[in-house]
């Protein structure tokens, strides 16, 4: 029994490994990495939810681009609960994030690269 | 103001009829708007409809997608008119790709808009009428007393001129009828007197009536023998002239005017009556008749040049050791209007005036002979 479990951690291991080793065909250098794809989809890219559907959530709350931004910087230098987007199952699951380190310019420059990556305007047609 | 108000009413009622359908496409497009938050960016096809158009826009109002035909859009209100569209705004509480307002844009049924125009311009017409019916009736009941106030002084001084005329006739027969041969010298003189009194209240009489009733009498235009006319006023007012010891100088030739006889010899009248009243002591007056015009000078205190323009203003008298009313050469103006006849009067300070008459081209003898 214990032979099969340990066999079982194995394959896992290794078929994750394997995912992983194949998740970029072409991974980019760390140096040409902007803010956002250095600080922020590292750790989201394991969330079930992807960045895309929070943006969409984050539109369906705050709708303009500049309450978007505000709140969400708001939100990433002091993370509550309360003031979460998320659903209450992805918080018991998840949590809040911790507090982001990153200085208020890097914040708005990775904010600033997530509109411009998921807004909808001029891509509704 | 009503009109606008009715305007407004039935703009009003128009948009509460069309409301209830645009609700219920604005709540239709609602959820496609969700369907495609859902599925963007998979799905990334606007909704669209035959029965509307849209557009949204976002908390800061900024446009996120329109397919509006007027892009003239109002936040602040719910419901309007743009061009020949309505637009109706609907407030969503879920930003559905970010939309916080939905505009839903139908053509306007401009049919309403006609009909209130013409309703307006039918009672507003009726309105009106009565309005001038009821302005009419109450002037009329206002002006009464005033209308009546007026016929009376006018009533008044048709009579007191009527009254006066048969003893001033009386006594200027009488006066005439008199044989003078067997009256003693100082009774000739206070008959002179009477005789002079008299034809000045005559003549006063005849400017009189001719104010109260020559408006209102037409004229009975003939040719008349103006040589004949001036000899005849001149030995009329030969008595006042005499009183005066003043001297006319008579140098007349044939002359004929079509015109009434009542106002030409009222004109002539006025003019000698001025002349004579005007005139100093042991004067002259002198009195030229030529085809085309007559002229009538006096020895007299003549006037001011800046006098000369007002004299025949109605009551202005420039000498008031004279008597009457200042209406003599308002008369002979408004005649002389009347009949085209272009007066001039010329005067110098101290020695004298004239006025020259000049008769209109074609009503004159030159036609006639």
């Amino acid at each position: 029994m214990l032979k099969i479990v340990k066999i079982i951690k194995i394959v896992l291991i290794a078929s994750l490994l394997f995912n992983l080793s194949f998740a970029e065909t072409k991974p980019k250098k760390e140096e040409n990495l902007n803010i956002y794809e250095k600080e922020c989809i590292p750790c989201h890219k394991y969330f079930p939810a992807s960045l895309e559907r929070m943006f969409m959530t984050y539109l369906k709350v705050y709708s303009g681009e500049l309450t978007l931004k505000a709140s969400l910087k708001a939100f990433l230098k002091r993370p509550d609960i309360e003031l979460s987007v998320m659903s209450d199952m992805f918080l018991e699951n998840f949590s809040v994030k911790e507090k982001s380190k990153l200085s208020n310019k890097e914040l708005d420059e990775a904010i600033n690269i997530y509109w411009d990556l998921y807004n909808v305007r001029n891509k509704l047609k | 103001m009503l009109s606008t108000f009715y305007y407004t009413s039935q703009e009003n009622l128009m948009f509460a009829e069309q409301r209830t359908q645009l609700s219920i496409y604005a709540n239709d497009h609602v959820k496609h708007l969700k369907s495609l938050h859902h599925y963007f960016p998979n799905r990334d096809k606007y909704p669209r409809s035959d029965e509307y158009k849209s557009a949204i826009y976002d908390i800061e109002r900024i446009k996120i997608f329109s397919t509006l035909e007027n892009n003239h859009v109002n936040f602040d209100k719910e419901i309007y008119r743009v061009g020949s569209k309505i637009h109706f705004v609907k407030y969503l509480n879920d930003y559905y790709l970010g939309a916080t307002y939905l505009f839903i844009e139908i053509d306007e049924d401009r049919q309403w808009h006609i009909d209130t125009i013409l309703r307006i311009m039918g009672f507003g017409t009726i309105g009106l009428l009565i309005l001038a019916i009821f302005g009419h009736f109450f002037v009329r009941l206002f002006l009464k007393p005033m209308k009546a106030s007026v016929d009376l002084l006018d009533n008044f001084i048709k009579d007191t001129t009527h009254e006066l005329n048969t003893p001033i006739s009386a006594i200027l027969a009488n006066v005439e009828m008199m044989d003078r041969t067997k009256m003693l010298e100082k009774n000739i003189k206070r008959i002179d007197r009477i005789n002079i009194a008299a034809k000045t209240i005559s003549h006063l009489y005849q400017d009189l009536t001719f104010l109260s009733l020559g408006h209102n009498r037409t004229s009975n235009d003939e040719w008349i023998d103006i040589k004949a006319l001036i000899i005849d006023r001149v030995e009329y007012f030969s008595v006042l002239s005499n009183s005066k010891h003043i001297t006319c100088n008579l140098d007349l030739e044939n002359s004929k005017l079509f015109i009434d006889p009542v106002k030409i010899a009222r004109v002539i009248d006025n003019l000698i009556s001025n002349a004579i009243k005007y005139n100093r002591r042991k004067g002259t007056i002198k009195i030229v008749l030529r085809e085309n015009y007559f002229s009538i000078k006096d020895t007299g205190i003549g006037m001011k040049s800046n006098e000369i323009n007002a004299i025949f203003e109605r009551y202005s008298r420039f000498n008031s050791t004279e008597g009457g009313f200042g209406i003599g050469l308002n008369i002979v103006k408004s005649i002389a209007d009347e009949y085209n006849i272009h007066i001039v009067a010329s005067s110098t300070l101290g020695e004298g005036t004239e006025f020259k008459v000049n008769f209109p081209k074609g009503n004159s003898n030159a036609k006639n002979s």
